[in-house]
């Protein structure tokens, strides 16, 4: 086999409900704070549900130099903000790099929905002149990966990976294949969703929000809240972190993805193909499960996720299921979708490099089906060697990515 | 060393036939998959031609088992599956014990169906939405849809990179089983018009217009082109790992030797890309290969008959391959199918695939004039002769996405 590259995290930034960069979603994770409240994007008056994340007061200009903000649409614009808080966070300037040798891949679910929405509006309202929307430049998906792209002058792997809400770790995971590959230096690589109406209605379609809070893994958890946000890791090679003297959060040890080939919307009931993911993450980092100090679960809240995906961190942690902390971070941010678990990886580079993990909050009553340490509503000191991210998405789509202590 | 990714099937389902060998008949042919279309949805368009599939009926496809949960786009690639995973001799027995996953690329995806599902939370609440049609608005679907239908539980990966989506999904399924990621991958992409991409295109100044003297030319590399003629399709390759093909017993049509994808957005306009840029990515495939130009016997271009992107490309192969670029045989089916967007890159790949078998290289339909210093003068208007052994596929996109994959016929 050729010698890989290993694949560290230098930068991380995030924008989200209870904030934006590092530090500030950091300290708010660990303080438990909530970024959960009335639904203001949308009107909810047709909806028996009201609540959900929002990111409030978004200005997206600060962000950016090369770009204008107005000609995207606000799920590229949260992406673009991430990645430059990735970016700086990380102290490496885009432009004294090799272009083609960047990768830029950003998840979603439903990309710029909102730019849909725009359409449908103006169809509706009789298809003015002169105010046709630029369809084709603000919504297809992959305008969000190259327009990250070509704000910071990148050349190299540019794509949107749609993988809903597993897309976060499925663009960690090709950016580490590609990076160990030696095909890309460093990768920009997360993931983003605007809050729409066909993403609220979608879920309360199917009964799927809670009327008040998240609670994972508890007995009377009622469901999932709809959030939105960006959340962008800078992946690079070890020798290109050493090189520049760069901080390294945490190492990429192994990824594991699988599809569970049974249902669009809801897990195989055994978990079977989420176990599979875990178990391929683990043999690829070679660590055993109870070397996994800390897991960030999927833990959306809803009934049928909480229980499923108990039983498949049993099948593969076994004995070491009742010493290995486990929470979700969605009990505060919601559910970002497309970036809901590359902020997650992001907050497990964070457990690894500070030794500390976020709780679940609004935990009261245990579900015996669920008997998991959810690390409940306080954060925890710890020794975190290594964290795992796992993350389900519709399609079946099964991740999981584990991050390990790195000594540079 | 390591692993080598070799192509064992392929399904396709376009406008000039659902079988690779009847596709390519009608290219060689000349016949055109363009259609005279009615204007779309409440505006008009300017392009009244496309590449639409008439008469596809899911049914035809997929037998037995309840199609109700599947939209349009999920129909067309759960049942190009069907035909690449039966072409390739795949059966439920051998997905059972193996796992095979999917590497699908599109532009629009499901715009049609989420683009329904918003109009009804508007029109009629949101409370008369359906469950299923939800699941169907994820942009990843289609890719999900076909992994239920056929049990494929392998990695399944959705790309969005633009107008190149479905040959970058080529290349992504070939790179993972090079890396040891995966030992089989359905590859390639499928793409359904609707009134919103029609939209889309137009707005953005894509499609080919009406011209002075009568018709719309989206002909590849011509002097009179004008814009590209949508078209819908879906073609899937069955991208397996070499070993693991042998060791069952499966019939290599080709390997896929190199490949290269990038994304430059120097300029602004139709073709983002620059000539240098494009250069040096099909260089960068080459290279990968571990050929040289000169060992690259025909072109499937990516030419749609968009004024700059069919330069660009022309100009960019002209560098590549500087004198040997004249001689260079280049066909461009996009003639005949039109622009099939996500599905275009493993159409042109299978169509290849059927010349280097059939030893009759497609023409450019309706290519008569030439720019004044076009380069490749080895595309023609018609069909001729020409032994493929090894070639070269190209789908550049106007948004900057660039990517090439170098193909060799294997055995003989």
């Amino acid at each position: 086999m050729d010698k890989r590259h290993r694949v560290v995290v230098t930068g991380l930034g995030m924008v989200t409900p209870v904030g934006a960069g590092r530090e500030a979603v950091w300290a708010s994770l660990l303080a438990g704070r909530s970024g959960v409240s009335e639904v203001e994007s949308l009107d909810t008056s047709a909806y028996s549900v009201k609540r959900g994340a929002e990111v409030k007061d978004f200005v997206p200009d600060g962000y950016f130099r090369t770009q204008d903000p107005a000609r995207l649409g606000r799920a590229s614009q949260f992406a673009v903000a991430a990645a430059r808080m990735a970016l700086e966070d990380a102290g490496l300037d885009p432009l004294a790099r090799d272009p083609t040798r960047a990768a830029v891949l950003v998840g979603t679910t439903l990309g710029e929905e909102r730019e849909l929405e725009r359409y449908n509006d103006w169809c509706l309202g009789g298809r003015e002149q002169g105010a046709a929307p630029a369809f084709m430049l603000r919504w297809p998906a992959h305008v969000t990966a190259s327009h990250v792209a070509a704000e910071f002058g990148l050349a190299g792997e540019v794509a949107t990976l749609p993988a809903a809400c597993a897309a976060g770790n499925v663009a960690i995971a090709n950016a580490f294949d590609l990076i160990r590959a030696g095909r890309a230096d460093f990768a920009l690589a997360g993931g983003t969703e605007t809050f729409s109406r066909a993403l609220y209605s979608g879920f309360a379609r199917i009964q799927a929000i809670a009327p008040e809070r998240c609670q994972p893994f508890d007995r009377n958890r009622k469901g999932m809240l709809p959030s939105e946000g960006a959340g962008v890791l800078l992946l690079e090679s070890l020798e290109s972190a050493r090189a520049r003297g760069a901080r390294v959060y945490a190492e990429v040890r192994g990824c594991g993805l699988s599809c569970d080939a049974y249902n669009m919307a809801v897990p195989h009931p055994e978990g079977a193909g989420a176990a599979r993911a875990m178990e391929q993450a683990l043999a690829e980092s070679g660590l055993a499960p109870r070397q996994i100090s800390y897991v960030s679960a999927h833990g959306t809240g809803t009934t049928a996720n909480d229980r499923v995906e108990t039983l498949a961190i049993k099948q593969v942690f076994k004995e070491a299921t009742a010493s290995t902390p486990v929470s979700s971070i969605k009990s505060m941010l919601g559910h970002m979708m497309g970036a809901a678990s590359a902020v997650e990886a992001a907050a497990c580079a964070l457990a690894v490099y500070h030794d500390r993990v976020p709780p679940t909050i609004n935990f009261e009553e245990p579900d015996p089906e669920c008997d998991l340490d959810c690390v409940p509503n306080e954060a925890r000191g710890l020794r975190v060697e290594a964290a795992m991210n796992n993350a389900y998405g519709f399609g079946g789509v099964n991740t999981s990515v584990i991050f390990g202590k790195c000594e540079v | 060393m390591g692993h080598r990714a070799v192509i064992t099937g392929a399904g396709v389902i376009s406008a000039l036939g659902d079988a690779p060998a009847e596709l390519y008949a009608a290219l060689c042919e000349g016949r055109t998959g363009l259609r005279p279309s009615e204007p779309g949805g409440d505006g008009q368009v300017a392009c009244a031609q496309t590449g639409r599939l008439e008469s596809f009926a899911v049914r035809d496809y997929l037998t037995e088992g309840s199609i109700y949960p599947l939209d349009s786009v999920g129909q067309l690639t759960t049942a190009a599956a069907q035909l690449a995973l039966a072409a390739a001799g795949l059966s439920a027995e051998a997905r059972a014990e193996r796992e095979v996953g999917v590497a699908f690329g599109t532009v629009f995806g499901p715009l049609r169906t989420v683009a329904a599902f918003d109009l009804k939370i508007v029109t009629a609440g949101p409370g008369s939405v359906r469950a299923m049609d939800f699941a169907n608005c994820a942009f990843n679907s289609a890719g999900g849809q076909a992994a239920i239908w056929h049990k494929l539980r392998g990695m399944n990966t959705t790309i969005m990179s633009g107008f190149a989506s479905g040959l970058h999904a080529v290349a992504f399924a070939a790179e993972k089983i090079r890396l040891g990621r995966a030992s089989a991958q359905l590859a390639g992409g499928a793409e359904v018009l609707s009134a919103e991409a029609l939209f889309a295109l137009d707005g953005a100044g894509l499609l080919c217009r009406p011209a002075r003297d009568g018709g719309e030319f989206p002909v590849p590399f011509d002097a009179r082109r004008n814009g590209l003629a949508p078209g819908e399709g879906a073609a899937l390759l069955v991208v397996e790992e070499e070993s693991a093909a042998a060791a069952r017993g499966a019939h290599v049509l080709a390997e896929v030797e190199g490949f290269a994808f990038s994304c430059d957005r120097t300029r602004a306009g139709e073709a983002a890309a620059s000539v240098g840029h494009l250069a040096r990515t099909i260089g960068a495939a080459l290279d990968d290969a571990g050929v040289r130009p000169e060992e690259i016997d025909a072109l499937s271009a990516s030419a749609n008959g968009s004024p700059a992107a069919d330069r660009l490309e022309a100009q960019a192969v002209a560098e590549v391959f500087g004198p040997r670029a004249r001689a260079l045989p280049v066909t461009a089916v996009k003639s005949m199918l039109g622009e099939t967007f996500g599905a275009s890159g493993a159409l042109q790949t299978i169509a290849m695939l059927e010349a280097m078998r059939g030893g009759v290289l497609p023409g450019v339909r309706r290519l008569e004039q030439f720019d004044e210093d076009f380069p490749l003068a080895g595309a023609v208007g018609r069909s001729r002769e020409v032994a493929v052994r090894r070639a070269l596929v190209n789908s550049v996109g106007p948004d900057g996405a660039c990517c090439s994959l170098v193909i060799a016929r294997r055995g003989d």
